[in-house]
């Protein structure tokens, strides 16, 4: 699991939160996939990376290359950083059209994360998504 | 005797349930308080009963709610000891009791005068007085207190002949520590300032004098006392009450309409336009009787007990930053160098333990603090000693999961 994401050797990210059968398992595997998030330098958390609307920093970078989109990103907050593993594992390295007609919300759900998405983080969690489909 | 709250847990049914299979150890009081039974049954009582718009009909109904609704005022009156039942305003919280102040004092106001508040209000107690500073040209002032709730004695300067209003909590929601009431009350009152004291965090806590207090406004909110939410008080001073001008006008608080003129309403009524939440105002009643029921220094030893325990606890293990007060307080503020407090919070939640992680609504104090927000455990008199530890217990154990060396 230390390998950096979504790469050569991808962790099975969905496996591994579906597998978690109640809220701290999930805390402790979100801590686990937290460490393998590369952190991003300090001059990449600029203020225009950051997220507004979410209560820990979140920064998020999108490059494009040959038509499929990859992202970093960074939180200060390690829950967070995980669960931003989870969210990156679903779109990284597919194309514009690809993200926009995934219904990304349900899939986190799917990842036992909806509680991220139903208490008051959730504005942060959706102002994640809503940058990355708007992006 | 010792006091136990295990004689209280039958009062509040809710307490009894688990959280994501543990025991749910309710620690956010100073956001809300459970309710207990008698208040649950006055509200089901008054909709099961005798529900009716009050002081309008004239019917079996109408007047069994209209009696019910002004005896809970006198109820409220005497719970913090105020002179009159009529300077009791109803009002959908601190929050609102605060605003209706601010609006109803702006004729009053004038460029250059000065509002003068402390360093730790609780954004309630402090965006409606810098919009109405905005508004007239007044100056927003603020009184440094330190996060023990000192005060520099040369800091009476800050009372000057230009204070007209003078805003300030009893307590610290944030960091649970009481203000110098008394000796900011006494400065403000020899410049003639208004003075008002939100008492959003000390009404569950502390027996009220409103007349010992002698504040002009007195402040605060039903569910933060064992009440229903959407309902709190404005207490005030007859003639302070008197120079408001109405902030929402319409039914109610009426005595005769034209097109041309309006006769307000005397006092309470005056202040309380449109239909009132009369079931808020029932339950609220009731969770005055119920306090009134308990030994009221009893349970405040008991919960400043809880407190000072996880305090001590926490502080001989060192590598956590507390920012409430060992002693004489109700509630724990803290931080832990290096973690965040949001992860420390899902920690405890997924355990059943509910406590607040954030600003508390007071930027500028976190801002004093040096800190973007604190963890909070807040106790009321429902909370046992093993509740007390296990948040202990379980934030030890959040530390040392999240702590990466
Ligand atoms: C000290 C203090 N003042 C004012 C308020 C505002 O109370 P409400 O939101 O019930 O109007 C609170 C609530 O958190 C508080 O703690």
């Amino acid at each position: 699991m230390t390998d950096s994401l979504g790469q050569q050797k991808p962790v099975n990210i969905k496996a591994l939160l579906q597998a978690c059968r109640n809220k701290e398992e999930t805390f402790k595997t979100l801590v686990a996939l937290s460490k393998t998030l590369p952190r991003l330098s300090v001059e990449e958390k600029t203020e225009e990376n950051k997220i507004k609307g979410c209560e820990s920093a979140v920064w998020l970078i999108m490059e494009e290359n040959n038509g499929t989109r990859h992202f970093k990103a960074d939180s200060d907050a390690k829950l967070m950083r995980g669960v931003l593993v989870a969210i990156l594992s679903l779109v990284e390295g597919k194309t514009q059209t690809d993200i926009q007609q995934m219904d990304l919300k349900a899939e986190l759900a799917e990842l036992n994360l909806s509680s991220y998405l139903t208490s008051s983080r959730t504005n942060g969690v959706l102002a994640i998504l809503d940058k990355i489909n708007k992006a | 005797m010792a006091f136990d709250p295990l004689l209280l847990r039958p009062l509040f049914p809710i307490l009894a349930q688990s959280a994501y299979d543990h025991p749910l150890t309710y620690l956010d009081n100073a956001a809300t308080t459970q309710k207990p039974l008698p208040v649950l049954d006055a509200i089901q009582d008054y909709y099961r009963s005798f529900n009716a718009n009050v002081h309008r009909g004239a019917h079996f109904l109408s007047d069994r709610a209209t009696n019910r609704f002004e005896q809970a005022r006198d109820t409220v009156a005497n719970f913090i000891n105020a002179p009159e039942q009529s300077h009791v305003i109803w009002t959908k919280g601190a929050t609102e009791a605060i605003n209706t102040v601010a609006f109803g004092l702006e004729h009053l106001l004038e460029k250059g005068d000065e509002i003068l508040i402390t360093s730790l209000e609780h954004h309630a107690n402090l965006v409606p007085w810098q919009q109405l500073a905005f508004r007239t040209g007044a100056r927003l002032r603020v009184l440094p207190l330190t996060s023990n709730g000192e005060w520099e004695p040369e800091f009476n300067r800050y009372f000057t002949d230009r204070t007209r209003i003078f805003a300030a909590t009893q307590i610290s929601n944030a960091i649970g520590v009481s203000t110098p009431l008394q000796t900011m009350l006494d400065h403000a009152k020899q410049q003639g300032a208004f003075t008002l004291v939100d008492g959003a965090q000390a009404v569950a806590h502390y027996p009220i004098d409103v007349q010992a207090l002698d504040c002009d406004f007195y402040v605060f909110s039903g569910h933060k006392m064992y009440g229903p939410t959407g309902i709190g008080v404005l207490y005030g001073k007859n003639h302070a009450l008197e120079v408001l001008l109405p902030y929402q006008t319409g039914g109610e608080m009426v005595r005769h309409v034209s097109y041309q003129a309006t006769e307000f309403n005397v006092l309470p009524y005056r202040l309380e336009a449109g239909t009132p939440h009369i079931e808020g105002v029932i339950g609220l009643a009731a969770a005055c009787d119920f306090l009134n029921s308990q030994d009221r220094l009893a349970l405040l030893a008991w919960e400043q007990s809880l407190a000072t325990h996880v305090y001590t606890r926490l502080h001989k293990e060192g590598g956590i930053e507390i920012y409430s007060p060992e002693k004489n307080t109700t509630l724990v503020s803290l931080s832990v160098p290096n973690i965040h407090i949001l992860d420390l919070n899902a920690y405890l939640d997924s355990q059943g333990v509910a406590v607040r992680a954030g600003s508390h609504c007071a930027h500028p104090l976190m801002a004093q603090l040096g800190v973007a927000g604190t963890l909070r455990a807040s106790f009321a008199c429902y909370n046992t000693m093993e509740e007390a530890n296990r948040f202990c217990d379980v934030l030890l154990e959040a530390i040392d999961l999240l702590n990466d060396e």
